[in-house]
This record gives C-alpha cells, sequence and structure tokens, in this order.
C-alpha cells in the first residue's frame, strides 16, 4: 500500500512538471506559430497581386484582417523568405520623400533588421540576407556592394512600410515606391 | 488504490497527464491574454519597451505576437497603447471621447483606434486615425481629436474616429523617429489625455 502511495505520489511530481513544460512550450511556440501561419497566408493567397518576389497588399482598411492593429496610414509590402536553399536579395531604387522602412522579421517575430528612408537617404538599398550558418561567407560578401544581413532563422519576411494619407498624389508615389522593391533569390 | 485493476489505473494516469497539459496551455493562454503587457505607464498609456526587440523575455514576444506582431523596435517607432480613460474606465466603442495633448516630438505620429479584436473599426469614410497631418492645432500649439460613434463637430470632421458596435477599444498612439530623449525615456512623454464626453449610446 505504501509502495503504491509512493507510486502516485511521483506521479503527480511528474505531472505537476508537465504543467510547467508545456506552459513554456506554449508561450514560446505563440509566436512562432502567429509568424508560420502569416508566412503561410501571405504566401499562398491569390487575391494578393505580386510582382518581381514581392507581394502587394491592398491600401489598408477595416477589411484588412489578416494581421491584428494594421496602421491605416501605412501602405505596405512583404517578401517571405526561406534561407535554407539560397540567400535573399533585396534591392530597393525610390524617390520617396516620405517615410519609409524596410524591416526583416524572424521566424519568432522578432525584428532583426531595419533600414529607412533616413538610414539609406539616397533611396538606395541593396540588401543580401543569408541563413545563420552562413556567416562565416559574410567576410568576402561585404567587400561587394551589397550588405549582408545574417539572419537569425532560416525562414522570416520582410515587411516595407510607406507613409500616405489621402492624397491621390502621395498614394501614387508610394505605390511607385514599393513596386520598386525587388526580392530575389 | 491499492484495488485498482491495470485498465483503470492507465486511465486515472491517462486523465492526470491530460489534465497536466490542459493546466499547462490553459495557464499559458491565461497569462497571454488577462495580464496586461509589461511596460512603463505615460498617463493613461502603457509603452513596452522591448517590444519588437530580440531582447525581448519570451513572454513579451508572445504577448506582441498576440496583440500588435511584426512590431518595429524603439528606435524605429514607440507604440504606446491604451484601453482605458483617465479615470481608469475602459473604453467603450459606444461612448465619445476627447482626445487632448500637445503633439508629440517626433518624426510623425498618429492615433489609431482598434476594437476589442484589435482590429480597425468599419466605417464608409474609411477613417480610421488622426495623425500630425489630419489635427489642427489651437493657438496654445494643442490638438484635440474625438473617438466615438459621434463627433462632436461635423460628420466630415477629420480629427473624428467613428465607432461602430459595442464593446471594448484600444487606442494606439504611434511616434516613427520620436525624438532621442524619448526614445531613452518614453514614460517621459506627456501623452495626449482621455476623457469620455456626454453618456454613452
Amino acid at each position: 500500500m505504501n509502495l503504491k502511495r509512493l507510486h502516485w505520489r511521483r506521479h503527480l511530481i511528474i505531472a505537476s512538471a508537465v504543467v510547467a513544460l508545456v506552459h513554456g512550450l506554449t508561450i514560446w511556440a505563440v509566436p512562432r506559430l502567429i509568424m508560420d501561419r502569416i508566412i503561410a497566408l501571405g504566401s499562398t493567397d491569390s487575391t494578393l497581386e505580386r510582382t518581381n518576389g514581392v507581394t502587394l497588399p491592398p491600401p489598408t482598411d477595416h477589411t484588412q484582417r489578416r494581421i491584428v492593429m494594421p496602421s491605416p496610414d501605412l501602405l505596405y509590402a512583404t517578401c517571405f523568405f526561406d534561407l535554407n536553399e539560397q540567400p535573399l536579395r533585396v534591392t530597393l531604387s525610390t524617390n520617396y520623400p516620405r517615410y519609409w522602412s524596410i524591416a526583416l522579421y524572424s521566424s519568432s517575430s522578432d525584428n532583426f533588421f531595419v533600414v529607412n528612408d533616413r538610414s539609406a537617404p539616397d533611396g538606395h538599398v541593396d540588401l543580401t540576407v543569408v541563413a545563420p550558418r552562413h556567416q562565416a561567407v559574410t567576410s568576402t560578401l561585404q567587400n561587394g556592394e551589397s550588405r549582408v544581413v545574417v539572419a537569425p532563422t532560416h525562414r522570416g519576411m520582410l515587411l516595407m512600410r510607406l507613409l500616405v494619407n489621402d492624397d491621390p498624389g502621395v498614394r501614387a508615389a508610394a505605390e511607385l515606391a514599393r513596386r520598386s522593391l525587388r526580392c530575389s533569390r | 488504490m491499492g484495488t485498482l485493476n491495470p485498465t483503470r489505473r492507465v486511465a486515472y494516469l491517462a486523465g492526470l497527464y491530460l489534465l497536466a497539459i490542459v493546466l499547462g496551455v490553459g495557464s499559458a493562454w491565461l497569462w497571454l491574454t488577462r495580464i496586461g503587457i509589461s511596460g512603463v505607464d505615460a498617463g493613461a498609456w502603457r509603452v513596452n519597451l522591448l517590444a519588437g526587440s530580440r531582447d525581448a523575455d519570451a513572454y513579451t514576444r508572445a504577448r506582441i505576437a498576440l496583440g500588435a506582431v511584426l512590431a518595429l523596435d524603439r528606435s524605429e517607432t514607440l507604440y504606446y497603447t491604451t484601453d482605458h480613460d483617465d479615470t481608469g474606465a475602459p473604453l467603450r466603442a459606444e461612448c465619445r471621447y476627447r482626445i487632448e495633448g500637445s503633439p508629440p516630438p517626433a518624426r510623425w505620429w498618429s492615433l489609431t483606434a482598434y476594437a476589442a479584436d484589435h482590429f480597425l473599426f468599419p466605417n464608409d469614410a474609411k477613417r480610421y486615425s488622426v495623425s500630425g497631418e489630419s489635427v489642427t492645432l489651437d493657438s496654445a500649439g494643442r490638438f484635440r481629436a474625438t473617438i466615438g460613434p459621434t463627433s462632436e463637430g461635423s460628420q466630415n470632421d477629420r480629427s473624428w474616429i467613428p465607432t461602430t458596435g459595442e464593446g471594448g477599444m484600444r487606442l494606439t498612439l504611434r511616434l516613427y523617429g520620436a525624438d532621442e530623449a524619448v526614445q531613452r525615456a518614453p514614460e517621459s512623454l506627456a501623452t495626449p489625455s482621455i476623457q469620455r464626453v456626454g453618456a454613452c449610446s
């Protein structure tokens, strides 16, 4: 009888450890699952326009329900990447006179790189995004024209933001600017 | 216990471990959805200093992913959010609020209203935010905006964000390219006041 009680006590201790482990795993998994969902939806949604490896979502309004808390003051462009096979080359050439930025996110949702209209005042961006295991080759690539960015994870996404307003001229210029973004292998 | 047959014993153990898994997932979910996001307060607003950052802890990263995924880090953008007014009362979509303050020191700022599901309120005019470009400053250099089902002025008031339906509401104040002093100490920002005006519809 005593042995059996000990047995149950042991299971209760193990079950408590399982509670803690599952709790931690859930917290760890939530951002990764959400990013997986965003990448999967964005990569396969046939209603979205794509050009030069870039997805061009429509201007933000209340019908946009893919990503929480969208900014209605921004026009977006996205690229999704998997660096397992090859690095990602990102280029942009624009004279858009308002705020814009290009941000890179890992598959765990961290923003690991950003460039904007102030850090690239000539409007020219040329990036080579490489996988973590390719870090050793960065010294050779850094000598070239393209700036090398080492991603912390193989999968992730690029998000370009352009500040717009109701002026049709501003919107047209922003549209032109996001269409100059290219994501290629 | 001593009389349990092997089948019943296995069933009890399976139940125990299933309960442990449910408790693990449930406690994580409650933690993420019921406990407010960490950060520093500025008036009625809260700003998380690690949003979008690689230095974020696992809880912050998970909460940001649920409520504001794809945030930028604070060197690029500061996000002040609130779901209550200056008195501490929860913001409601069926109530009207007056927002007043000085333009935040940043290259560009905007104030957006979100429904309880963290998406924009539907409205035909597609008016979801006010910004430094849409508000008018008074002689003291301060702005005033209205958020609610009806405007304090005309229906074409550019400083009015229409809300629809009933339920909770969240406001987000975005500062792109905030001045360095605010980046260093986001709690020092003189944030806009939020006051309920009149009765709720």
